[in-house]
């Protein structure tokens, strides 16, 4: 059996592992991290141009290989299991959460609190903007008061959102450039942002941040050591303490082989589904129910936001298609005063053409060829449609669970997750008037610059998901502290998305990342 | 080994091929000349004439470049909110074939030529082999259900004819200095 011996044990490569091996390179220089990725390692930043084309061509998925066909799970949004995780093909939207969040339960009576100070926690935020290179504009609202500016100021509007900015402000409610990890001149090893605007599928200059880069500059100077395509399976407690002794892993290549990766620490990075799954895989005589598992609580509190959307005509001319990745934010919506209603929720607003594209066929059924196609197009060209969405703030109960199904398996014969999102009381008993609320909002923006909702709807799932080891200070009443220590095993840590109690109500990647470099300094 | 055994290896292995399978491979994955003839017949009549008729020759010449660029059995797009793995599918020339063959037959039956047709006999055979292809809407890319819809598609959803209905120089998707996008767009030439 092939035995690895190192300091710090990551499992998972996505862009939380990117950022805590880069952060626990600079804190210890010298210190032996190897992290450990089931997917495989995508490095051909000089391909990506072709990928893109393919993408738009084929639709071709524009990061070849980066998944396991048995390695999929119920519940889960996205399937990518490679170096750089979900990370590779996010939109780069990178929100602060506010103060309400960590306080939902001292200022509102609801869920839970946060074991982190607001102060504390925003001092992160900075770092992880740094790292990533966020490109943004301080928010108007006193509340969100930042201790350092972006590195980066924003991303000029284009004259579409230039537009639909003058319209939406017309409502009372004040936007700003949504802030982004994309570059607008060259850092980090990446080009600056030439708009391909396909940040959500690939981004060719690199100007969009993704974490592949992170760990090639690591690996170059031997910083870490990566091991792709090893499928961590099980963690092994100590015979004696309850410290976790090993984990034990399965090569791709050679499936009949039990790789051993023995460290002093280990530290979880595998994201809101995965991180979960192995503790509830690596039960044992001593842990029935799962590692770090003594509360019951791995797997349940699973959650994220839900969101709403309507589409607006209004009669202001845009051009859709000048910068589609790109939107307006208004965080009017992140405080509710304590003597109100409960409601949180962030305000979205991008260009669209929803309405607006070629048809083939005419309202009456003609089918619509060459020039009389194109007149029935330019002749719904007039005016502007506009995207307009919410992220809402909902809490989860116990039973928002991931659950392993032993009726679906990998070919090691292991379980897959399911997840399953359930509300508690409180979120099931006020979503009548917070959809009644959002709707409002998007109906005062549409009025306002002479414009109609002309639909809305609903997602039937948890954006941003997180959860299933959360952070508490109560041992019984979580999974690990607020640095992600296990209360359980002392050598075991969960970073990131899954050791959030709430999910907030607009992007969690950034906050993801801020809570792993707070977490770096207690695994140094 | 010596070319008669390799020969008479292959023979064997064919042999035991089955025939469907032997037959998909006799597939031919390139339009043939009489389709592709076809297909520049009929793109006059689907893509606007106001790009001009080199254009739409242009256009007719890129979708079968396209066509030859396919590839079958490849993972499709799943990125985030796309939680299983879907694959492209066979390729779609041996249908355009058959299409294209379909519609000249049918215009020889109304008494010539598909460019010798007059405009609602043309609109009338399309609509009937897009609603018997399944051809609900134009689709977002060429997804091989008619040959003609997918010239449709392939055209009409590109950032060029994007430009052409706003008649303005938008270059939707085209790698551009972020400068130029916090302009009107300029019109179009």
């Amino acid at each position: 059996m092939p035995v690895h011996e190192t300091d710090i044990c990551i499992i998972g490569g996505g862009i939380t592992s990117a950022m805590l091996a880069e952060r626990l390179a600079e804190l210890r220089p010298g210190v032996g991290i190897v992290v450990v990725e089931a997917g495989r390692s995508i490095f051909d930043a000089q391909n990506r141009g072709r990928y893109r084309d393919r993408a738009i061509q084929y639709d071709e998925h524009p990061w070849p290989g980066d998944y396991l066909e048995d390695q999929t799970a119920d519940g889960i949004i996205s399937m990518t299991m490679a170096v750089g995780g979900l990370a590779l093909h996010w939109g780069g939207a990178c929100n602060r959460f506010s103060e309400e969040d960590l306080r939902l339960k001292s200022m509102y009576g609801l869920a839970t609190d946060w074991p982190i100070e607001w102060r504390e926690l925003e001092r992160y935020y900075g770092d992880a903007e740094r790292r990533l290179n966020v490109s943004g504009e301080p928010s108007p609202h006193p509340g969100d008061r930042r201790s350092t500016p972006y590195p980066q100021g924003p991303i000029p509007l284009s004259y579409n959102l230039q537009i639909l900015k003058a319209w939406a402000e017309q409502s009372g409610l004040s936007f700003s450039a949504l802030p982004m990890a994309r570059n607008l001149t060259p850092f980090g090893g990446r080009d600056g942002c030439c708009v391909y605007d396909t940040c959500g599928e690939v981004c060719p200059s690199g100007a969009r941040y993704s974490p592949d880069y992170t760990f090639r500059q690591l690996l170059t100077p031997k910083k870490i050591a990566l091991h792709d395509r090893t499928l961590v399976r099980r963690l092994v407690l100590d015979e004696k303490r309850p410290t976790i002794a090993a984990a034990h892993a399965v090569h791709q290549d050679r499936p009949g082989e039990v790789v051993e990766y023995r460290a002093k620490t280990f530290v979880i990075a595998s994201g809101y589904c995965w991180s979960s799954h192995l503790l509830l895989l690596s039960a044992g005589p001593r842990c029935p129910n799962g590692l770090a598992n003594s509360s019951g609580l791995v797997g349940r509190y699973m959650n994220g936001h839900r969101f709403m959307q309507a589409t607006a005509n209004i009669d202001d001319q845009t051009f859709p298609g000048q910068n589609m990745t790109h939107s307006l934010i208004s965080r009017e919506y992140f405080r509710c005063p304590a003597d109100r209603p409960f409601v949180r929720h962030d305000t979205r607003v991008w260009e669209s053409s929803a309405g607006r594209d070629p048809r083939l066929r005419a309202p009456d059924g003609t089918l619509l060829m060459g020039e009389e196609l194109l007149a029935d197009w330019r002749s719904r060209t007039r005016g502007s449609s506009v995207r307009l969405r919410a992220y809402v703030d909902v809490h989860p109960s116990a039973d928002s669970r991931l659950t392993l199904d032993a009726s679906k398996k990998n070919r090691y014969g292991d379980p897959m997750p399911k997840i399953e999102h359930r509300f508690d009381e409180a979120t099931l008993s006020r979503a009548a008037a917070t959809k009644a609320h959002v709707l409002g909002v998007f109906a005062t923006l549409a009025k306002a610059g002479n414009g109609r909702i002309v639909n809305t709807s609903e997602g039937d799932y948890l954006d941003h998901p997180a959860g299933g080891c959360r952070m508490g200070a109560d041992p019984a009443a979580s999974v690990c502290d607020s640095h992600g220590r296990t209360h359980d095993h002392e050598n075991l840590f969960v970073v990131g998305a899954p050791t959030m109690p709430t999910g907030g109500c607009t992007n969690g990647t950034l906050t993801f990342v801020a809570l792993t470099l707070r977490s770096a300094e207690a695994i140094a | 080994m010596k070319r008669r055994t390799l020969l008479q290896s292959i023979a064997a292995i064919a042999a035991l091929l089955p025939l469907d399978r032997v037959r998909v491979f006799a597939q031919s994955r390139e339009l043939t000349p009489a389709a592709v003839a076809m297909l520049h017949e009929i793109a006059p009549t689907v893509l606007p004439s106001s790009i001009g008729a080199a254009r739409i020759r242009e256009t007719a010449d890129k979708f079968v470049a396209w066509t030859r660029g396919y590839r079958e059995g490849v993972a499709l797009t799943h990125g985030y909110g796309h939680p299983r793995l879907e694959k492209s599918g066979a390729s779609p020339v041996p249908g355009y074939v058959r299409q294209l063959a379909a519609l000249d037959a049918e215009a020889r039956a109304k008494g010539g030529r598909w460019a010798a047709l007059d405009r609602e006999s043309q609109r009338a055979l399309l609509d009937a082999a897009f609603t018997q292809a399944g051809v609900k809407a134009l689709p977002p890319r060429p997804a091989g259900q008619h040959v003609v819809a997918d010239l449709m598609a392939f055209y009409f959803r590109s950032s060029e004819a994007n430009d052409h209905a706003y008649s303005a120089m938008i270059n939707r998707e085209v790698c551009r200095p972020i400068a130029i996008t916090t302009r009107k767009p300029a019109p179009l030439g």
